[in-house]
């Protein structure tokens, strides 16, 4: 208790304050060891100087006093008063050369220990701005990442400056911006072609009723005919919630993983259409082999019908359709094949974006919501398989399904 | 008064135009953009009804495009999009009103008819003109206190030579703006009508024939 109030009365220990610490220990460190080098190479140089002084005077004294030295007599001759004089000034010098020294050592500690202090603190401010200055992309990137919101994404960072370290975290900040940038795009137009399917039949059934009903002439055939056709419209409503729900389902990710296969459900898929492809005229082959594979049997069943639906809904009259399943290259791959008009190779990739019709299908003359290929797609990248369209030359598409085979697939972590 | 609906769901095109003729308008139906500009570049509209979520030309183009040349016609904007954003947006685009998907077909009647009103010389909601009096909204006309009975074309002919303020009106123009595309133009159907509209209003005569010219209140 008593240490965390401590502790948030203490400045918050940040990379700038511990940047600035750090460059002032160091120089209070490297400054010391210096100071101490000089402070002891000039006391132990200048105390060898003050003793080669005392001994040249004692060299000198000796050499006047041998002189002397034969004459043992008492009486001072003027060389001996020379040598004692001599010694004497030795001795004189020698101290006052000592007490010079001890002085000018003491101020040269004194200076060395204040100018230090000056650099300490001098280090650490310096220290402190130029943390600040090489922390401030930092400081950029918290402050846009705080401000951050699904209304600002189109903001860049665009950090200038010198190729190094904090520019690469700003350009990445950037790359990981633009990639949220066009995901929230693509969900705002994902949910604003939603509402506007969604509000279109709406529209057209309260316009149904209105004009009806303000038509005084109206009788019971025309009121029972637009019931019937504001009832389809509600059907129509129902199936595009379901394939809503399935689109946003699949796009979670997978509840169920089980070993199926392939060319079973495949089957199965082409029984129940088989009616609806004979109604139109269509020729409907299949070349099913042996195709296991692992995954929600209830999406990959969707997802067959969707292709087979597509086959069937936009082809020709007297056309065909073939379906095939095979393995190959550890994969279990679906082929949906078929005949019907011709489309451009530049249309094929937006027929997998939602909502994405061609021609007089957007006029809601067909019974298509537009999201059959986007379904496709989710389930697919669900299921670690890769969907690929193309068009025929001659007319249709071939749509082709690769899923990972079930012999050489590994559970996988799938978002 | 002729109204151009420019709507691409083919059924709800067709519904809106049922419902807008039965309330005595000329409607002429455009399923897509460059469809829109055909019917554009041939007629005089008197109000343009724009689906702004158009295949082929965008709507926003259209209007943007019909502002630009400076047409007398005033532009009604419908759509699904119907945020404040896509409101402000349609209406700086230069469109005169905005009704979101979906719509009560009560209010699209009464705005098409109040943007009308206003193209060309403002008109008032009742017209008036001697003992003659017509609400084209309640398709109300009555003579002298009379309560006339007329059929929804009359009572667009009566409203065009009313709101023409004692201009002679054209034949043609009649049949411009009261009859829609299908109306056969060599068709004797504007004097026709004109016959019968004269026999309903009774005495004393209201609309005046100016020989070669057309008719005039």
């Amino acid at each position: 208790m008593v240490l965390h109030r401590l502790r948030s009365r203490l400045p918050r220990y940040t990379i700038r304050l511990r940047l600035a610490v750090l460059y002032g220990g160091v120089f209070s460190a490297a400054g010391t060891l210096l100071l101490a080098f000089i402070f002891l190479t000039v006391r132990y140089s200048s105390h060898g100087t003050v003793v080669s002084a005392q001994s040249a005077v004692a060299k000198l004294v000796e050499r006047h006093s041998g002189q002397a030295t034969p004459d043992t007599t008492l009486s001072v001759t003027p060389e001996s008063f020379a040598a004692a004089r001599a010694q004497a000034q030795a001795h004189q010098l020698g101290a006052v050369a000592i007490n010079v020294n001890n002085s000018d050592l003491h101020r040269l500690l004194i200076f060395s220990l204040i100018a230090m202090a000056i650099m300490v603190v001098a280090s650490m401010t310096l220290g402190w701005l130029l943390a600040g200055r090489v922390l401030r992309p930092l400081q950029v990137i918290t402050t846009a990442a705080r401000e951050l919101s699904a209304t600002n994404l189109h903001e860049r960072l665009a950090l200038g400056g010198p190729d190094d370290e904090l520019r690469e975290l700003g350009d990445t900040f950037d790359e990981l911006l633009g990639r949220l940038e066009s995901s929230f795009e693509a969900q705002r137009q994902f949910v604003a072609n939603a509402s506007h399917e969604l509000r279109t039949p709406l529209t057209l059934e309260r316009a149904i009723l209105e004009v009806t009903l303000a038509n005084p002439a109206a009788d019971a055939a025309s009121l029972r005919a637009a019931c019937e056709r504001v009832l389809a419209i509600g059907e129509q409503q129902e199936r595009m919630i379901d394939a809503l729900l399935t689109l946003a389902r699949s796009e979670r990710g997978l509840e169920r993983r089980e070993p199926l296969l392939l060319d079973t459900l495949t089957e199965e898929v082409m029984q129940d259409r088989a009616e609806e492809a004979a109604r139109r005229g269509l020729r409907l082959d299949s070349n099913l082999q042996r195709a296991p594979t692992v995954g929600d049997r209830r999406l990959i069943e969707r997802l067959i019908a969707n292709l087979l639906d597509n086959a069937i809904h936009h082809n020709s009259p007297n056309g065909w359709v073939t379906v095939a399943t095979t393995v190959g290259a550890g994969e279990a791959i679906l082929t949906i094949s078929n005949s019907g008009p011709v489309i451009a190779p530049e249309e094929v990739s937006s027929l997998i974006r939602p909502f994405q019709r061609l021609g007089t299908d957007r006029t809601g003359h067909g019974d298509g919501h537009g999201l059959g290929l986007s379904i496709v797609d989710a389930i697919a990248t669900a299921h670690g398989a890769t969907l690929s369209v193309h068009p025929h030359a001659a007319g249709g598409l071939q749509a082709e399904v690769r899923f990972p085979s079930a012999d050489v697939s590994q559970p996988r972590l799938i978002q | 008064m002729r109204v151009l609906l420019v709507e691409d769901h083919a059924e709800l095109a067709d519904t809106v135009a049922t419902g807008l003729r039965r309330e005595g308008m000329a409607v002429d139906v455009a399923l897509d953009g460059n469809d829109a500009l055909a019917h554009l570049a041939l007629t005089d509209y008197d109000v343009l009804v724009l689906d702004r979520d158009l295949p082929g030309v965008h709507g926003d183009q259209i209007c943007r495009s019909l502002v630009a040349e400076g047409r007398e016609g005033r532009i009604l904007m419908l759509t699904a999009a119907g945020s404040i954003e896509d409101r402000v947006d349609g209406l700086s685009l230069g469109a005169d009103d905005y009704l979101p998907k979906p719509f009560a077909f009560a209010e699209l009647v009464a705005r098409v008819r109040a943007l009308a009103r206003r193209s060309g010389v403002l008109l008032p909601p009742v017209l008036v003109h001697g003992d003659l009096r017509l609400d084209p909204a309640n398709r109300l006309a009555s003579r002298d206190g009379q309560r006339l009975s007329l059929s929804p074309k009359e009572l667009a002919v009566l409203e065009y030579l009313l709101g023409a303020h004692g201009r002679v009106v054209s034949a043609e123009e009649l049949l411009e703006h009261v009859w829609d595309e299908n109306a056969d133009p060599f068709t004797t159907t504007v004097k026709v009508t004109i016959k019968r509209l004269r026999a309903k209003l009774g005495e004393p005569p209201l609309i005046e024939t100016v020989t070669n010219a057309g008719y005039r209140i």
